[in-house]
């Protein structure tokens, strides 16, 4: 397998530790060579608000960077991947390429298009294969329910990832789950967003919409809602304890990211490969049900 | 803009600016929205119009068009977007509405309307290369994770960042 120069972001290394935590894990037992990198910035996806030249410079400073290692990147924030896919697509235009690196050239770079971009699932998906990772799984999770939540830049815009899944009915979360042994549940409101890109500049509309999942999945027999990008994670698992706290609300789903569900089914410590500990609401009744014997 | 309140008042011809859609489409990334027929499927798959039915992409698209400038410009819910793309899924005239609310976006911050939490960003960037700081305690943190210590390269951020002139942009409130 290719080796991949690891994309943290902003948010996972510095908010969501676990997240980076279990995916190192899972990727070193799968061997996916991660390589660590001190020069990648923020992917801009925040900046384009301000100027989208500004977002695009940011995204393109990063691809110029693993180029120059002659490595594609592997990103665990959905954001991150939909910032510099989209990036990879507006730079295929040879006046836009032209001034972005008439910028780069002052810093010393140059984007030339030779580095993918892929989110850790689908690594897990296209290189290492359902087939692989049904055969390495040590655990038996198949009495786990849970519920997949997607993120929307991990497909959209659409057209910045080549038909990889479709994003108005996307399976690949669905047949990775499978993989790990849980049942991927299907639940209404699949396809609603997090709210996340929205809630710096106003928590209302943003609470509303988590609340909608989260509504439609307390009706559910799930034993934890499963995401794949940690601003989705701290919607659905910090804000759930937000609203409960401030706002009366009783909700109670769990919420695991998606490499320490695979962990756990490779056979990894819950809290010291994956971090579980770490992880806001308690997962002890999912490790119970899965047979596991550890306590958070 | 002020979609909920005076939307029941009637539009002032007289505070129409007949050039602002046509300044807003010579932006290439915005230039489709000459397509839109108003049809309403970006509101329809829109996230935010789910929940809160005052944001919506097909009404800001027909007030470009119909230039009132500076109630899209002054409105606080152009920055509500949670930028899901669905307003661009399905839109049969392939418009982009994300595209073009970003050039909107980009249009009120020049004109002194961005958010705090934005321009506060763009500032962090500029410090440390990430929309957070990097300090001791994380650092001791990772380690005792035996995580590898986390860097990254604020001083290139920071220089195309000043070649973009944002770094100027001050905050303002919004209407």
């Amino acid at each position: 397998m290719n080796p991949y120069a690891l994309f943290l972001g902003c948010t996972t290394p510095t908010q969501v530790i676990q997240y980076e935590l279990s995916s190192r894990w899972v990727c070193n037992k799968l061997g996916i060579e991660l390589v660590d990198t001190d020069d990648f910035v923020c992917c801009g996806i925040n900046q384009i608000n301000l100027s989208q030249e500004a977002g695009l410079l940011l995204a393109a400073l990063n691809l110029a960077h693993a180029e120059r290692k002659g490595l594609d990147i592997l990103t665990l924030c959905t954001a991150c991947t939909g910032a510099l896919a989209e990036a990879i697509k507006k730079l295929e235009d040879q006046e836009t390429r032209d001034h972005v690196n008439g910028k780069l050239k002052t810093i010393g770079l140059e984007y030339k298009g030779s580095s993918r971009v892929k989110h850790i699932s689908r690594v897990l998906f296209e290189d290492v294969g359902m087939d692989r990772l049904k055969r390495e799984a040590k655990r038996d999770l198949s009495k786990l329910q849970v519920a997949p939540h997607y993120g929307c830049h991990y497909l959209k815009p659409e057209s910045a990832f080549d038909g990889f899944d479709d994003p108005d009915n996307p399976k690949t979360l669905h047949q990775l789950i499978s993989a790990t042994g849980a049942f991927p549940v299907q639940y209404e409101t699949l396809s609603l967003c997090c709210g996340g890109k929205s809630f710096p500049i106003s928590k209302e509309p943003a609470w509303s919409l988590i609340q909608k999942k989260l509504d439609n999945l307390m009706h559910k027999t799930i034993d934890a809602l499963v995401v794949q990008c940690q601003t989705c994670y701290l919607m659905y698992a910090d804000q759930q304890k937000v609203l409960n706290e401030q706002l009366g609300k009783h909700y109670h789903v769990p919420v695991l990211l998606f490499p320490q569900l695979l962990g756990l089914a490779l056979g990894a410590n819950p809290n010291n490969d994956l971090g579980l500990d770490m992880n806001g609401i308690s997962l002890n009744l999912l490790l119970s049900k899965a047979g596991i014997k550890h306590t958070i | 803009m002020n979609q909920n309140k005076k939307s029941k008042e009637p539009i002032q011809v007289s505070h129409l600016d007949v050039k602002f859609s046509s300044e807003v489409t010579s932006h290439k990334e915005a230039s489709a929205l000459n397509a839109c027929f108003s049809c309403g499927t970006c509101t329809a798959g829109c996230s935010i119009s789910e929940v809160f039915p005052e944001y919506s992409p097909k009404k800001l698209a027909k007030m470009v068009k119909l230039g009132m400038r500076q109630s899209v410009l002054s409105s606080r819910f152009i920055w509500y977007c949670t930028t899901c793309h669905n307003c661009e899924q399905h839109c049969p005239q392939n418009v982009k509405f994300f595209n073009v609310l970003n050039v909107l976006k980009n249009m009120a911050a020049k004109e002194g309307y961005a958010p705090s939490p934005w321009a506060e960003q763009t500032r962090q960037i500029m410090k440390s290369g990430l929309i957070f700081p990097l300090n001791e305690e994380l650092a001791e943190k990772r380690n005792a994770l035996s995580l590898p210590p986390f860097k990254s390269d604020g001083a290139k951020a920071k220089k195309l960042i000043t070649l973009t002139g944002i770094d100027k942009i001050e905050s303002g409130s919004q209407q």
